[in-house]
Order: C-alpha cells, then sequence, then structure tokens
C-alpha cells in the first residue's frame, strides 16, 4: 500500500460536474469551485500515502511562502513541519492515520519561509479506491495562531495551577509535621513508672491542622508522692498550644513548691490571669491531684478548676464521679473558687481524668449529646481490669462516635493494681 | 453549622448583642470585634441575648469572657440572657455560673438591670 | 515465539497489521509499556519510567511471568533499545533481537548524526502539551469504559495513541534524552535491523550506526516512508522477521 508514485491520482476539484443552479451562484459570486480550492481561508493539501504533495491551494502556499514548483512532487507534508511536530507527526499522528483513515484537529507547527513557526490545526483523511486500497491523503490547515496563543495561556495557567497546588501540598505536610511535633511537645513522652500505681493515657486529635489545648502530666513529688493533672485551654490553635505550655510548667512548679491542690490551681490562676490581663484573655479547665500510697491504697487528694468531675472504676464493677462542684474556669478572676475532694483508691481502683471531647461529644442519628450518665454507665460495664484496658475500651468508643467527636480529647487513667496487693496479702498471712 | 450573626441595639440600659449561629473557633474573633464596636458607659449594662445561639464551644466562651472584659474595663457590667440549656450547662461546669449574671430573656436583663441601677 | 514491543506514541495495536501474517508461524506476545495503551496506570512510577532501565523491567516482567524462552524480541524505535538492554539482563530468555527503526541517541554528538538537536526535542515536548486539549476528548471513552473488554474493539482504535500527557512527557524524554550506543555493544544474540528507506526518526546513517556496532547483525532496508514500517509495508516488515527468524532458529 505504499509508493503509489506511478499512479494517476484523481484530484479533488478537476472533475466538478456543475449543474445549472450551482452556475447561476458561481456566476454571482464571480466564483468557482477552483477558484474557492485555491483560495479557501483555510489550507489544502493532497498528498501520496508516503507524503509527498500531490496538490496544495494558494492559501497554503502563501502561509508557506514557497511557490507551488517548490513544493508539489518536490516535499513531503512532514518537510513543512518544525522538527517537533516531525517527530509528533510520526510518533502519533501518521500510526492514528494509518490505524483509523482520519485524524482530525492536531496541532502542528509549519515552517514558513522567513524561518517563522505557524500554529495550525490538521485533519487529514485517507481516502480509498472501490476496493478500499488507500489512494491519497487529504488534508486541511487551519490558522490556529490566535487559538493557540489562547491555548497556551490555558496550558500556562494549569502548570501554575499544578505548581501552586504542589507547592500549597508541600506546606501543608510541613505545617502539619510541625504541629504534630509541637502537639507531642505538650504531652509527656511516656509517662514515668509509678511503684504501686498503673497508668494510661490516650491522646485523640480532632484536626492536623489546628493544635489542640488539651494536657496532662504525671510526676514524682518526692517522699512517695505523685501529682498528676489533666486540663483544656479554652480554644485552638498556636495561642492555646502557648497556654498549654504555660499551664503544663507552672503546675509542675507550682506543685513542688507547694503540692496542695487547690494552691496549686490558686497558683496557676494567678500565673493565667496576670499574665494575660491585658488584651485577650486565656482560660483553662484543670484537675489537679496528689496521690500518697500507704497500707496497700493510695490516699487522693484533687482539686479542680472547672473541668469536668474525675470518674472512679471500683474494684467491684461500680463507677462513680468524684465531685468538684463550684471550682472556676482557671484565669478569669484574680481570686477563684477551686474545689477539692479526697477519696483513697483501693486495689483494683481506677481513676479516670477526660477532657470534654469525651462527654460533649455527639451520638447517634439525632446527635444526641454522650453526657456524664453514658460515661458512667459505659464504665461500670467494662471489667474492672485497670487502667490500661480502660483507656483501650475509651478509646474504642472515641473512635465509635466517627465525626460525632470533633473536639480534641485526652484521657488519663491511673489505677491501683489488683493482683500484686492480693500477693502481698498472701505472703503476710 | 450555622453562620454567626450579631445585631447591635441600644436599651436604655445599654447596649444589647443579639447573637444568633455557631460561636466557635472561627466565628469567635466576630463577636470581639462587636464587642468593639459598641460603647458600655460607666455603670451601664451590655446584654448578650444568646436566644439564638446554636453552638458554643471554649472559643466561645472565651469570647463571653473578654466581653465581659471589655465591659468592667469601661465600668459598665455584663449580663447573659436567654441562654441556651447546652450552654448554661456548660457554663455551670467551669463555672462561670458564678461569673455572669443570667437572665431568662432581654427583657427581663434590662429590665431588672434600670430597675436596679 | 515473539514477542512485540511498541515505541514511544502509541500501544500495541502498531503491530496489527503484521500479527495475521507473524501468527501463522510464530507463538505472539504482545503488550503495553505502564503508562501506554491499556496498562494499569496505578503502576506508573514517574522514577521507574524516567530511564529505559524502567521499561527493560517491564519486558523482564513479562517474560518472567509467562515464563517465556527462546524469546525473539521485536522491538520498535525506542524499544529496539530496551529489548538490547532486556537481553543483557535475561540472555537465556532473549535469543534474538528485531530492532525496527531503532536510534540508539536521537540528539547529534560529536562523531555522531542522531538527525536532532536538543531544542528539537524540546520542540516535541511542547507539541505533546499542545495537544493535551485534544487528548482528553479522545481519552474520554477509555476512562469511562470497561477496563475489562475484549481485545481490540472499536473504542481501542479510537484511543489508540491516546496517553495521559504526563506519562506520555515522561516517556518521551526517556526516548528521546537516552544514549544507548554503549549498550549496543553488549548485544551478543542474533539480531535484525529493520530500516525505512524515508526515515525523519531514524535516518540510514543511525541504521547503518547500529549495524556497525552490533556484530554480526544484519540490516534490512524496506521500501517504506516514515518511522512505521510494520503500518506502511505491513508484508514487507513481516517477511523479513519471517526470514530472519526462520533463518535463525
Amino acid at each position: 500500500m505504499m509508493c503509489r508514485t506511478d499512479q494517476s491520482v484523481p484530484e479533488p476539484g478537476e472533475e466538478q460536474d456543475v449543474d445549472a443552479t450551482d452556475a447561476v451562484f458561481t456566476a454571482l459570486l464571480e466564483d468557482s469551485a477552483e477558484e474557492l480550492y485555491e483560495q479557501a481561508p483555510c489550507g489544502y493539501l493532497s498528498t501520496l500515502m508516503d507524503g509527498t504533495i500531490a496538490k496544495i491551494n494558494a492559501t497554503l502556499l502563501e502561509w508557506l511562502g514557497l511557490e507551488r514548483s517548490q513544493v508539489v512532487g518536490r516535499m513531503r507534508f512532514t518537510d513543512l513541519l518544525t522538527v517537533g511536530g516531525k517527530l509528533y507527526h510520526e510518533t502519533h499522528f501518521a500510526p492514528l492515520l494509518q490505524m483509523k483513515g482520519e485524524v482530525s484537529g492536531i496541532a502542528l507547527d509549519i515552517k514558513t519561509a522567513d524561518k517563522q513557526r505557524m500554529p495550525v490545526l490538521v485533519t487529514s483523511k485517507v481516502k480509498t479506491s472501490e476496493e478500499g486500497e488507500p489512494m491519497l491523503i487529504r488534508t486541511t490547515v487551519f490558522d490556529a495562531r490566535d487559538r493557540r496563543a489562547y491555548e497556551m495561556e490555558l496550558l500556562r495557567g494549569r502548570q501554575a495551577a499544578e505548581e501552586a497546588r504542589r507547592q500549597s501540598e508541600a506546606d501543608r505536610a510541613r505545617l502539619q509535621e510541625a504541629l504534630a511535633v509541637l502537639q507531642q511537645s505538650l504531652l509527656p513522652a511516656e509517662l514515668p513508672v509509678v511503684p504501686g500505681l498503673e497508668a494510661g493515657s490516650y491522646y485523640h486529635t480532632a484536626s492536623p491542622d489546628l493544635l489542640g489545648g488539651d494536657f496532662y502530666d504525671l510526676f514524682p513529688l518526692g517522699g512517695g508522692q505523685w501529682a498528676f493533672f489533666l486540663g483544656d485551654v479554652c480554644g485552638k490553635g498556636p495561642q492555646a498550644a502557648a497556654v498549654t505550655s504555660l499551664a503544663r510548667y507552672t503546675l509542675r512548679a507550682a506543685a513542688l513548691h507547694d503540692p496542695d491542690p487547690v494552691s496549686v490551681l490558686t497558683t496557676l490562676n494567678t500565673v493565667l490571669h496576670e499574665r494575660y490581663a491585658s488584651g485577650e484573655g486565656r482560660y483553662c479547665t484543670a484537675i489537679f491531684g496528689v496521690l500518697q500510697p500507704a497500707d496497700g491504697r493510695v490516699r487522693l487528694h484533687l482539686a479542680s478548676g472547672g473541668h469536668p468531675s474525675a470518674l472512679i472504676q471500683r474494684a467491684d464493677g461500680s463507677a462513680d464521679y468524684l465531685p468538684t462542684p463550684g471550682g472556676l474556669l482557671v484565669g478569669v478572676l484574680p481570686q477563684a473558687p477551686f474545689t477539692a475532694a479526697r477519696t483513697d483508691l483501693l486495689p483494683g481502683d481506677t481513676l479516670l481524668l477526660y477532657t470534654d471531647g469525651l462527654t460533649e461529644a455527639r451520638t447517634g442519628p439525632e446527635r444526641e449529646l454522650y453526657g456524664d450518665d453514658a460515661l458512667r454507665a459505659f464504665t461500670a460495664a467494662q471489667p474492672p481490669a485497670g487502667p490500661q484496658s480502660l483507656i483501650t475500651a475509651l478509646s474504642g468508643l472515641l473512635a465509635s462516635f466517627g465525626d460525632g467527636l470533633d473536639d480534641d480529647t485526652a484521657l488519663l487513667a491511673l489505677g491501683v493494681p489488683s493482683l500484686p496487693s492480693i500477693a502481698s496479702e498472701d505472703l503476710t498471712t | 453549622m450555622s453562620p454567626l450573626t450579631i445585631t447591635t441595639r441600644d436599651a436604655d440600659t445599654g447596649p444589647v448583642l443579639e447573637i444568633t449561629g455557631d460561636l466557635d473557633h472561627h466565628t469567635a474573633p466576630e463577636l470581639r470585634k462587636a464587642v468593639d464596636g459598641v460603647t458600655v458607659d460607666v455603670g451601664q449594662l451590655l446584654v448578650l441575648d444568646l436566644a439564638g445561639l446554636d453552638f458554643c464551644d471554649s472559643s466561645g466562651i472565651s469570647a463571653l469572657l473578654a466581653a465581659r472584659n471589655a465591659a468592667i474595663e469601661s465600668g459598665g457590667h455584663i449580663a447573659l440572657a436567654a441562654v441556651p440549656a447546652n450552654t448554661a450547662r456548660i457554663l455551670g461546669i467551669v463555672g462561670l455560673d458564678q461569673v455572669f449574671s443570667l437572665h431568662p430573656d432581654a427583657a427581663t436583663a434590662t429590665g431588672r438591670s434600670s430597675a436596679a441601677s | 515465539m515473539l514477542l512485540l514491543a511498541h515505541g514511544f506514541g502509541c500501544d500495541q495495536n502498531m503491530w496489527r497489521l503484521v500479527v495475521p501474517t507473524l501468527a501463522e508461524s510464530y507463538r505472539l506476545v504482545l503488550f503495553d509499556y505502564v503508562g501506554s495503551g491499556r496498562a494499569n496506570p496505578s503502576a506508573w512510577d514517574e522514577r521507574r519510567y524516567s530511564s529505559l532501565d524502567g521499561y527493560a523491567r517491564d519486558v523482564l516482567e513479562v517474560v518472567e511471568e509467562l515464563d517465556l524462552r527462546e524469546v525473539t524480541f521485536v522491538g520498535h524505535s525506542v524499544s529496539a533499545m530496551v529489548g538490547v538492554l532486556a537481553a543483557a539482563k535475561a540472555p537465556e530468555r532473549i535469543s534474538r533481537l528485531v530492532m525496527v527503526a531503532p536510534s540508539p541517541r536521537y540528539i547529534d554528538d560529536e562523531g555522531y548524526r542522531g538527525g536532532f538537536s536538543a531544542e528539537d526535542i524540546d520542540e516535541l515536548l511542547e507539541s505533546l502539551e499542545s495537544n493535551y486539549l485534544g487528548w482528553s476528548a479522545a481519552m474520554a471513552p477509555v476512562i469511562m469504559g470497561n477496563a475489562d473488554r475484549p481485545e481490540l474493539g472499536q473504542e481501542l482504535t479510537a484511543s489508540f495513541c491516546a496517553t495521559d500527557p504526563d506519562m506520555a512527557r515522561v516517556f518521551a524524554r526517556t526516548t528521546f534524552l537516552s544514549d544507548s550506543r554503549e549498550d549496543l555493544k553488549t548485544v551478543v544474540v542474533p539480531t535484525l535491523i529493520l530500516e525505512c528507506r524515508q526515515d525523519v526518526i531514524a535516518p540510514r546513517e543511525v541504521g547503518a550506526y547500529v549495524r556497525d556496532t552490533i556484530p554480526g547483525s544484519q540490516l534490512v532496508t524496506l521500501e517504506a516512508t516514515g518511522h512505521c514500517p510494520q503500518l506502511s509495508a505491513p508484508q514487507a516488515t513481516a517477511a523479513a522477521i519471517v526470514d530472519f527468524v526462520g533463518a535463525a532458529s
């Protein structure tokens, strides 16, 4: 099917059978099919199957700045193209044309005689004989200078948008990484090992983009005593994180000075109130407590400033709040009331501290408040198997809230192990 | 999510801000701006009418406290009116029911205050 | 056993006019490189396919997966070089090479004429970009259609040559910027080089260079124009392959 140079090829426009009506119009327009072909507002080109140009119209010759005699029988279609266009023609255009018999709207550049590039849109169709043998390729060439300039603008726009998107995704990833590191720095890397006590904790981050303001810690006071706290800074973001950091270190320092829970919260209150007295206030809720192991039990003394009451899961399977009503959000007033409470943790008992992301979560299709009662019931339904097991159950509960949980949530559980103390009782008897 | 709208009007007792929609991390700055935009004279009462408040988180509570600070700095007082049950519950947990005077509605807040002054 | 590997631009449909003849004498295996035709686009890995080795790994994975031996690798255009790399790595499987319109380096170098300058290649990449808008329309039926449709349907010819522009750009860069002249010297298997009398992409001096560099290779010039003799002169192309494989075996 190649190289039919010996064949006489019928050309378009040569055998026009102009009927009477057409003749009238043609006469009126002083036009002819031949003139229409030559002077058409687009380029026409007929080539042999090997690309040799057999016929070309005046419009295209004018664009090319070439004489008919230089082109016909002497040049191939690809000779009119820029090198990039040639490559594209050979790798895409020609195979597609061979395969489908036509190709339309392909963007190529032709070389003009004055060494300029002219963007064009090329459509080609293979003419076949009655037996279906390919005979020649007819091609139209449209001036696409304006269109291509416009497309180039679109492409540039697309490239710029893609670059901006890549950049912003990278920025976002970096920011999230920095935020995650910062968030981690607000919490103990891991809880210390406390003799005669088990501890577990969990932190749920609601949004990787916003630093949460929940915090907790557990640390020794000396003399066999341990202190713990858990709190929640009002608001989110970097300002809240700054308060979190301030609150955490203030609580630790204050506890070493005077571990009485109300005194410690009072110190934090003074610091926050003074630090943020002018301008925007910054507040937090917190529970601070001291643990004193003694006689196989742990004496617990804690105080709350506006924080939800601690919950105690008893070894007998019951669960009750340790109420601390009336304590005020820390940092609001220069002199603030804080409410203290005391109890003993016996072997198998677990103290749970949490932030209100847990109790304020929404559940069910009605998005009802999860609430204190449900938390107590859930905890009572768990076997009294120590802090780690309670934390595991609660983190499962948090996960089950799905998008009903839209706040950061911190959990800290402290318990007196049941087994070792039974063993020690056995030993003493 | 409902957008926050704040309408300001003047009562005999001082400015009343009607707050509707969600008061959260994103919208709290709008309340602060609205409070900056009103003048509370010495002895006047700034009333925040929360009848249309749909949601209030800890950022929103901070904004309420910022309004309180602004009112007190200019020698006035603050009252919250028609606090929705859920917000009232949270105010109770954090002890702020001791800090704000709460009224069943704006009329009571402005009426009581003018009667008291 | 012939393994037919398409080049840059289109997919395995490039072989459809020679397949009937070749299938009379041989078992044929056709495939699309990742990033072309109907290969799973999720297998795309820009780094892997930024060198011809990545494409050679595709070939090795095909021959290993199908456990092919005594393979005659028929590679068109850049695939001819991919075949050289694959044959060096798996000489126990690839026993003959047919290089259709090969070029080990497209860009001119000192003492070597590949036919193109670096600027020409940039221009090609630009041409690919220019046809991006047309690509979307051509690609739509494939994206929306069912991937496990039978071979060679009407839709396939419609999508023939339609490749994801980002993948095509990487393949083009890899194809036209690679220099595989040194690799030609590693060829030890019987090799047939098919060139066209007129080929703007792989001119005749490049065909001669390949023949001179691969010891004992055989060069056949087809009476064909263009870069794809398997489409423009399928009978002659198939006959030359049959001659070579028949003679060599």
